[in-house]
């Protein structure tokens, strides 16, 4: 057994539970301001999502179930060590499973407080993840395919970018990444308004702490899924990571114009699209990988 | 010399592990006394771990050992459980007026004895038994998984009987066919000698057919039939074989097969072919997926003995011994490779749209039993390194799930899931072990997933492009059916009244045992690879190659622990914060039962279900194309086969 691996994967997870909160922080707040110029008000103060968060855990302590918060916990720290493994060029695979434990911790946290509002915000998680996951296990098979290797790292070993050939699963990611996002129109299992049928979703019983861990855990995955964006663009060459960081930025902007600019779907389109999209971007791109 | 004795003991011990359950079957049929069957089935249970455990250890990275072993009386005994065992097919077919359970039983009947008179006698086979790494890895499941659900059985038995106080006492019966059907799976994975393990593979059907029709219902009657039809068709595949085998190769001997298939792979297309198709019956797959959901009218016990963790895994055992020879012989390798990735994904989308909890672990136990169908239908080392930890995996979580539905059935009256709220209050300690179960079937960093995520590496690797996405749309929908369950198990509110005081101790046994078990295998999984499948693999393709690191293997090793420590310590409800109400549009009334004063001052009661998508994924939509596609494929395959022997002419 080797032993970097394990020190490797744990300073990673801790460098990654310190910058991606305060970097996903940001981009939250940038989220909000240019959403609010696109709807013609000013909008928010950039560090307002921070010190909703604050407020957040100055609250009182309250729970409907007991497990509650250990599930929150558990959710939050495989969000982080998701991350860590990412950025410490890890296994992509391990990453997408990791992150789906994440959220399978969400989703039981959600249903241990049998608020009938939570259910039925849990059931459409495990829709969301049912809807996008085919595309990300493609997304990670033809990375594979590409690279050699599942392992992130060996991107930066590529004399050309992922994106090169594999387009068309790049466009299939940047599909169900409106799902991961949780942006309208796929934000089916909880939205930022409290308006919906189904109150507040999936966090209809998450306050105080638990609810800002949530945030927390909203930031992180924010920031992985816009790297899992980036690496399709990095290849030895060190300028592409710039290339890849404005990609980023410019992806992020064109999910806030989604946001914005579409009414939220039932989840039969959702599954039904998220499904089609990743037969034929997806499937058809493993396929072209593996045969040519 | 020391490997001399070591040789001698393991002979030993192989023959007594198939006869000693014998002789315990033979007893039980006679005890009629609740207490002394209970003596003699936890003796029997005990002495047949024991022994399974000695043989696994002593043989730990072992090379394949062949045994020459060779009896006379030994052939007659064989011929004379294959005339019984049609004779006693025709008597219920006769019974219950099914014709064609009769005609296929009388053709099986007629083909054994032409097979055992005019073929048999002419091909000797030296070497009737032997022992490799998959024969130990099996061993483990029956000795100490099989016997752990003989033993629970005795608890759920007495149960049953008192649930049932109209129908006649028929334990003995029952007993004698569970220890009787071990007896069978040890001939199925020591035997060598073809015939002998053909007999093995038609007891385990007769016994599966026998336990299925228990009850003697009208359905458990025609589903029992239905179960025997479509077995029967199975062997006769496996006949079909036998007859080509000694017929045209001179050989009855498994290894010697094989070894003469990788040198030439036109011969032995259509043999392979029909002993495929024996496993894809056994195993389940569509289309013959329909008798493993009638099976689940009988006793929990037997569907997570028989239907879960060892009669179907004959199936695939079968086919993960002709692995290699699926990675020469194209038609049978399109064959099992599609159906299997088709009877994945399928039965995945349909275990959504289920909400009896018997019928969701039936669909899943298909859909997986699929995936290590596909695995061995691609037939290179990477695949069977997932197939085999696959079917490990699958026996000790998905018996664990069937003991826990079967017990919960009894405490809480029902095996629908919808039923199963709040359990995690009525039975604690029940519903724990079951969420274990659950999440050691589908998330990471369990067993189940870590043999999928191989699985979907040696896909890549081969370029199987159809199997990666039936596996990544399968993948998604078993997701989906887990994961409400789960949510299901975990809501809490308030405190109902304990239910699981009256649980027999032989069934907490049995579970507990399951759960460590489950866990051992997903921390120990490294050291699994390395002293049992690894030197399974080596010894077939002489080399060894896995989809995964080591480094991977120790990471989840140690995540698993994590998780499961934190879960238990987190989840036993003691919290520091305030209790408080959910939010149901009203003042709350009782959380537990969901009930708050509407605006008109009225108490209105909040229900909620969980999706079941049956517009989508019901079985009326997706059985038809389930059966059509594996059925044409099943067809083209024989075709191609049949071709190939023909253009051999």
């Amino acid at each position: 057994m080797d032993l970097n691996f394990f020190i490797t994967t744990c300073i990673g997870t801790i460098a990654f539970a310190i910058a991606a909160p305060i970097l996903g922080c940001l981009i939250s707040g940038f989220d909000r301001i240019i959403s609010a110029r696109m709807q013609g008000r000013v909008g928010p103060k950039l560090l307002q999502p921070y010190w909703d968060v604050r407020k957040l855990l100055g609250k009182d302590k309250v729970a409907v179930s007991g497990s509650e918060d250990t599930y929150i916990n558990l959710a939050l720290f495989f969000s982080l060590l998701a991350g860590g493994l990412f950025f410490s060029g890890g296994n992509f695979l391990l990453v997408v499973f990791v992150i789906t434990l994440s959220s399978l911790f969400f989703i039981v946290a959600a249903y241990s407080t049998r608020s009938p509002y939570a259910e039925i915000g849990a059931a459409r998680e495990t829709l969301q993840v049912m809807s996008y996951e085919p595309m990300i296990l493609f997304m990670a098979v033809a990375f594979y395919q590409v690279v050699g290797t599942f392992d992130v790292s060996g991107v930066f070993l590529l004399s050309q970018p992922v994106i090169c050939t594999a387009w068309a699963v790049f466009l299939g990611l940047l599909f169900v990444l409106t799902i991961k996002l949780r942006k309208s129109p796929f934000d089916i299992s909880s939205s930022h308004h409290a308006h919906q049928e189904i109150v507040k979703g999936i966090t209809t019983e998450m306050s105080g702490p638990t609810l800002a861990k949530v945030e927390v855990m909203h930031w992180v995955e924010n920031v992985l899924f816009m790297a899992w964006v980036g690496v399709f663009f990095v290849y030895s060459n060190p300028i592409s990571i710039v290339i890849a960081i404005v990609a980023v930025i410019l992806i992020y902007f064109f999910e806030i114009w989604v946001d914005n600019n579409f009414a939220r779907v039932k989840w039969q389109a959702m599954l039904k699209w998220a499904w089609i999209v990743a037969l034929l971007a997806g499937g058809l791109n493993v396929a072209f990988l593996a045969f040519f | 010399m020391a490997f001399c004795m070591r040789g001698v003991r393991n002979l030993e011990l192989i023959g007594f592990l198939i006869l000693f359950p014998l002789l315990a079957a033979v007893i039980l049929l006679f005890i009629k006394n609740d207490s002394a069957r209970k003596v003699v089935v936890g003796a029997s249970a005990a002495i047949i771990a024991i022994a399974s455990l000695a043989l696994v250890i002593g043989n730990l990275s072992t090379p394949p050992i062949y045994y020459e072993f060779d009896s006379q009386i030994v052939e007659i005994i064989c011929v004379a459980i294959s005339i019984a065992i049609g004779l006693v097919v025709l008597w219920f077919a006769y019974k219950y007026k099914n014709i064609l359970a009769g005609v296929l039983a009388a053709i099986q009947l007629v083909g054994s004895l032409i097979f055992d008179f005019a073929f048999a006698p002419n091909v000797h086979v030296a070497q009737g038994l032997y022992l490799d790494s998959l024969s130990v890895m099996m061993t483990f499941i029956i000795g100490i998984i099989g016997s752990g659900i003989c033993f629970y059985a005795l608890g759920y038995m007495k149960d049953h009987v008192e649930h049932h106080p109209d129908e006649e006492d028929r334990r003995p019966l029952f007993f004698f066919l569970m220890f009787l059907f071990l007896s069978a799976m040890y001939v199925i994975v020591f035997s060598n000698n073809m015939v002998w393990m053909f007999t093995g593979w038609e007891v385990t059907t007769l016994c599966s057919f026998l336990l299925i029709g228990y009850t003697k219902t009208d359905e458990a009657i025609a589903n029992s039939f239905r179960q025997i039809v479509m077995n029967i068709a199975g062997g006769i595949g496996f006949l079909i074989a036998l007859f080509y085998c000694a017929g045209t190769m001179n050989t009855l001997s498994f290894i010697e097969f094989i070894q003469l298939g990788l040198s030439a792979p036109a011969v032995i297309s259509l043999p392979v072919c029909a002993l495929a198709f024996a496993g894809i019956t056994k195993a389940a797959q569509m289309p013959f997926h329909s008798w493993l959901l009638g099976a689940m009218v009988a006793p929990t016990p037997t569907s997570a003995l028989l239907h879960s963790s060892t009669m179907v895994k004959a199936g695939v055992f079968l086919l993960v011994k002709l692995a290699p020879l699926f990675a020469i012989a194209t038609a049978p390798a399109v064959m099992v490779v599609l159906v299997g990735g088709i009877t994945f994904a399928l039965a995945s989308f349909m275990a959504i749209s289920q909400s009896n909890a018997k019928r969701v672990l039936a669909y899943s136990t298909i859909a997986n039993l699929g995936l290590i169908v596909a695995c061995a239908g691609v037939g290179t080392p990477e695949a069977v390194w997932a197939a085999m930890f696959l079917i490990l995996f699958h026996a000790a979580a998905k018996s664990l799930l069937f003991l826990c539905v079967g017990t919960a059935e009894h405490h809480i009256g029902s095996r629908d899931i919808e039923d199963m709220d709040l359990l995690f209050e009525r039975m604690p300690q029940l519903a724990r072990n079951m969420m274990i179960g659950i999440m050691i079937m589908f998330i990471a960093p369990f067993g189940m997933l870590i043999s999928k995520w191989a699985t979907l590496v040696s896909f890549v690797d081969n370029h199987q492009v159809a199997l990666i996405i039936l596996l990544a749309f399968g993948s998604a929908a078993t997701f989906m059916f887990w994961a409400k369950w789960l949510g299901k198990l975990s809501g809490v509110a308030g405190q109902p009244a304990n239910v699981e005081t009256t649980v027999h101790k032989t069934e907490w046994v049995a579970i507990y045992l399951m759960t460590v078990l489950a866990l051992i295998f997903c921390i120990g999984l490294p050291l699994i690879s390395s002293t049992v499948v690894m030197p399974y693999i080596n010894g077939v393709y002489g080399y060894t190659m896995t989809a995964l690191d080591t480094d991977i293997l120790a990471l989840m090793s140690i995540l698993s622990i994590a998780v499961i420590v934190l879960l238990l310590a987190g989840t036993t409800g003691a919290s520091s914060k305030r209790k408080v109400d959910a939010y149901l549009a009203g003042i709350s009334v009782s959380n537990a039962d969901r009930s708050f004063r509407n605006s008109l001052s009225q108490e209105t009661r909040a229900t909620v279900r969980n999706m079941y998508l049956a517009d989508t994924f019901g079985e009326e939509r997706i059985t038809p194309v389930a059966e059509i596609s594996t059925t044409l494929i099943i067809i083209g395959s024989f075709a191609a086969a049949l071709a190939t022997v023909i253009s051999m002419l």
